[in-house]
């Protein structure tokens, strides 16, 4: 009897021993959400519930198509920041020109044109595409004949990049977007890459990444 | 080190490190100021001209154009565009040549422009990306300008500051100075009253301490001057006439029985009052007083244009008048002329001038004598003088056995101050408490040739008598001064100064000049002696000679001492080491004297020094008067 029955204990230990290491290992594989537990409840604490609850789709969105290709991130991320309402900074944050960071976009549920891009270049490279093929393109619409900004994907350095706007919801090729005259592009992380001098790139980047580092909300 | 240094050291390296930390923090800042705008230069240019290449469409031509422009015409050491597979599309790079600052700043400085990267794009498509790196010649020369600027206005603030340091430092301590000061003095034996006290409250506590200090010693001092002044009213002098008494006499005489006296001799008065007890019984004692003191002017008055003379009451009835340098004729017309006045004072008192008259015995005598001789010598003269008719008899001096003649002796010493023949001979003066050397005497002898050798006592009445006393001490302290190499050790020697030597006009002047060519050369400390009768006079002529020696470091002895002065001041003003008298002198003060006097020099720190002390039993007499430094033949009979 005492045979069996330290027979029994050894394998229950064992049992305990193999579903603790999986479910450690399951933690572990887990992938990290775009926004952590404690600033979501810091983001709930500041805009309230609803808030909390874009986040949860936004993750959701982030999670669909996390193993899907750039083009079907690029539609998924582009869908969802363009059902935010665009606000002029003036309005939301007091200031002329303001780059808020992701949170403070979706939080406030409101933004211009940087702040969609902005949002939208940060979820596309948590998703794991590759930023040297993002960036940050100063354009003239002349549909409203006011500066403008858009993001823009390149899936090689020579090919022609695809539009994210918040004007025209759908992602369209450059060369069907005559609404919009390029100006200048721009990727801050490209630009920190290749200097060494990692504090001082761009005036409104530096602010913004020193913004995601002291995540703002 | 002085506190005073101590401090100012102190506070100049904190100054100077305050300063040097501030300095290179400015430049530091001044540095990092320069590199983030060579920096902000550079990203100014990449950025405007990163879109100015755009509009170049990819035209390479075009766009190594526009760099060339923006290259030349401003400060930039490099701008390089490349495409995006990080191929070199075009570049222009500049050596610096920085000539107008020195490469020691250079090398220190190590100045690194940062580069500035700007995407390139045309239209939708990317071109590149645009770097730029501004010429650091610019900042090197603003950065040296920068570094001269701060190191001529921090020298300024240096030197105004540590100025200002000093000035402060001198103000704060001022107060230490001045109880330094006060405390050297108190080692000086000297009574200063600090009337300023410091603000500071530890240094005022101390000049507190030590003003109360210094008005109890001054007290005692004043205290014990009091009491030796009132016991020398009752010691020295006659209370009835006021003349000096017998005691007063007998500790004077040394000083004119000696083998270097000033005089060679002179007549010795001795004067006694018949009828005195008749006198009384007629007049009553308080008329006769008044007679007495009648009797003490007419003495006074006879004696008062003879140098140096001494009128003494020797008892009830008789007088003695000590006649320096006065010649058997004109003491005899003295005596006459004394007698003739008591005979008018007498008559006027109405008393019988046969019952009451004065007698007159003179001796005539040497400086030679011994004080016994000359008192025993003096009472045969007044014996005899009480029954001969005149009632005046002269004792004469027996005829000196002279060796030599005046003649003889002053060609003989005027050769020995030509050729230099003295030498120094010294005998010790014995601590024999402290069971150790006080101090050497010097003494000198004269030796011509083999068989003609003179001790001190020997030659020196000769040489007064001949007025070549002040040559032969004007030749000693030369040799004492310049020949130091003769004496034996570096030990501690004392020499007499007579009073004729420094009463002389041109001594002075020579001692100065002696002692500033000399005094600091010296291998021996130097105290030397004054009699303390020219001493205690205060003329202008001794408080230049006091001046004198304490410039050069040299103490102040008293010989002679008998304690006479009507204020002892002169003692807290000379502050000497020690104090010399004649063994006897010590050994007949009252204890009350003795403690008083002992009360002044013990609060100046004087030593008492008895001299002519000859047996173990007079010093064994001085040891129990506490008087236990002595110099005389009982040194020799002293182990040490």
């Amino acid at each position: 009897m005492s045979e069996i029955f330290r027979y029994n204990l050894r394998m229950f230990k064992l049992k305990i021993v193999v579903l603790l290491s999986l479910l450690f290992s399951s933690i572990l594989l887990t992938d990290e959400p775009y926004v952590d537990k404690d600033l979501l409840n810091e983001i709930a604490d500041k805009y309230g519930v609803f808030a909390k609850k874009r986040f949860f789709y936004l993750q959701e969105t982030l999670d669909s198509v996390k193993d899907k290709s750039d083009l079907e991130k690029l539609e998924a991320v582009n869908n969802f920041y363009n059902e935010v309402r665009y606000g002029s900074d003036i309005k939301i944050y007091g200031k002329s020109d303001y780059w808020a960071t992701p949170w403070e976009f979706l939080g406030n549920d409101r933004g211009d044109c940087e702040d969609y891009v902005i949002s939208k270049y940060f979820a596309l490279k948590h998703l794991g595409v590759d930023y040297k093929k993002l960036f940050f393109t100063y354009v003239r619409s002349t549909n409203f004949k006011e500066p403008h900004m858009v993001l823009t994907y390149f899936e090689t350095p020579k090919s022609e990049p695809l539009i994210l706007d918040n004007n025209n919801r759908k992602i369209f090729p450059a060369s069907q977007r005559k609404d919009l005259t390029p100006i200048y592009n721009f990727n801050g992380d490209v630009l920190d890459k290749v200097g060494k001098n990692n504090e001082k790139s761009h005036k409104k980047w530096d602010e913004l990444k020193l913004n995601m580092q002291r995540k703002k909300i | 080190m002085t506190l005073f240094k101590q401090i100012a050291l102190m506070l100049s390296i904190f100054l100077l490190i305050i300063l040097a930390t501030v300095l290179i923090l400015n430049f530091q800042s001044a540095n990092k100021g320069v590199q983030d705008r060579l920096y902000d230069d550079a990203k100014n240019t990449a950025t405007s001209l990163s879109l100015s290449l755009g509009s170049a469409n990819g035209d390479l031509s075009m766009m190594s154009t526009m760099i060339n422009a923006n290259f030349d015409s401003g400060n930039y050491s490099l701008i390089s565009l490349v495409d995006v597979e990080n191929n070199s599309l075009y570049d222009r790079k500049t050596e610096s040549d920085i000539k107008t600052v020195p490469k020691w700043f250079i090398s220190l400085i190590e100045l690194q422009a940062p580069i500035a990267h700007a995407n390139v794009s045309a239209g939708w498509s990317q071109v590149g990306i645009l770097s730029v790196q501004s010429d650091s010649t610019y900042a090197y020369k603003q950065l040296y300008s920068i570094l001269i600027d701060l190191l001529i206005y921090f020298t300024i603030i240096a030197l105004v500051s540590l100025v200002t340091l000093n000035l402060l430092l001198h103000a704060v301590l001022r107060p230490l100075k001045e109880v330094q000061k006060q405390a050297g003095a108190i080692t000086k034996n000297e009574f200063i009253i600090q009337s300023n006290i410091p603000y500071t409250k530890e240094l005022a506590d101390v000049v507190l301490g030590m003003n109360n200090m210094v008005s109890k010693v001054k007290a005692m001092f004043d205290k014990g001057n009091e009491e030796l002044k009132a016991h020398k009213e009752l010691e020295y002098v006659d209370q009835d006439t006021q003349l000096r008494n017998r005691k007063y006499l007998i500790d004077r005489l040394p000083a004119y029985l000696k083998a270097d006296a000033s005089y060679e001799g002179g007549v010795n008065m001795l004067i006694s009052l018949s009828g005195i007890i008749e006198a009384n019984e007629k007049l009553g004692r308080q008329n006769v007083n008044k007679i007495f003191i009648k009797i003490a002017d007419i003495f006074r008055n006879g004696t008062k244009n003879i140098k140096d003379s001494i009128v003494a009451r020797i008892n009830g009835t008789e007088f003695s008048l000590l006649l320096p340098n006065y010649s058997n004729e004109e003491a005899i017309e003295l005596a006459k002329n004394i007698q003739q006045s008591c005979k008018d004072v007498i008559e006027a008192a109405e008393l019988d001038p046969n019952e009451t008259f004065a007698s007159v015995g003179l001796y005539n005598y040497r400086h030679s004598d011994s004080i016994t001789k000359l008192l025993s010598k003096s009472d045969n003269a007044l014996a005899q003088a009480k029954f001969n008719h005149e009632n005046i008899h002269l004792e004469k001096a027996e005829d000196a056995i002279e060796v030599m003649g005046k003649e003889a002796w002053k060609l003989l010493i005027n050769k020995a101050i030509e050729k230099e023949r003295f030498s120094f001979v010294s005998w010790s003066v014995i601590d024999t408490k402290a069971k150790k050397l006080s101090h050497n005497v010097l003494s000198i002898n004269l030796t011509l040739d083999k068989n003609s050798s003179y001790g001190y006592a020997q030659f020196m009445a000769p040489a007064i008598q001949s007025g070549l006393s002040c040559n032969i001490y004007k030749k000693i302290v030369d040799m004492l001064f310049k020949n130091s190499s003769m004496m034996l050790s570096a030990s501690t020697y004392s020499l007499r100064l007579p009073h004729e030597y420094l009463e002389d006009k041109d001594t002075y002047g020579n001692l100065s000049e002696l002692l500033r060519a000399n005094a600091a050369l010296l291998t021996f400390k130097v105290i030397i002696e004054l009699p303390d009768r020219l001493v205690r006079q205060d003329s202008k002529l001794i408080r230049e000679y006091i001046e004198l020696f304490r410039k050069y470091g040299i103490s102040i002895g008293i010989f002679e001492f008998i304690g006479e002065s009507k204020d002892y001041g002169y003692l807290q003003e000379l502050r000497p080491v020690y104090i010399k008298g004649e063994s006897s002198y010590f050994l007949t003060q009252s204890d009350q004297s003795l403690s008083a006097l002992r009360l002044i020099t013990d609060t100046l720190g004087i030593s008492l020094i008895a001299v002519g002390v000859s047996d173990t039993l007079t010093l064994e007499k001085l040891k129990a008067r506490d008087i236990h430094i002595v110099q005389g033949k009982v040194t020799e009979m002293v182990d040490i």
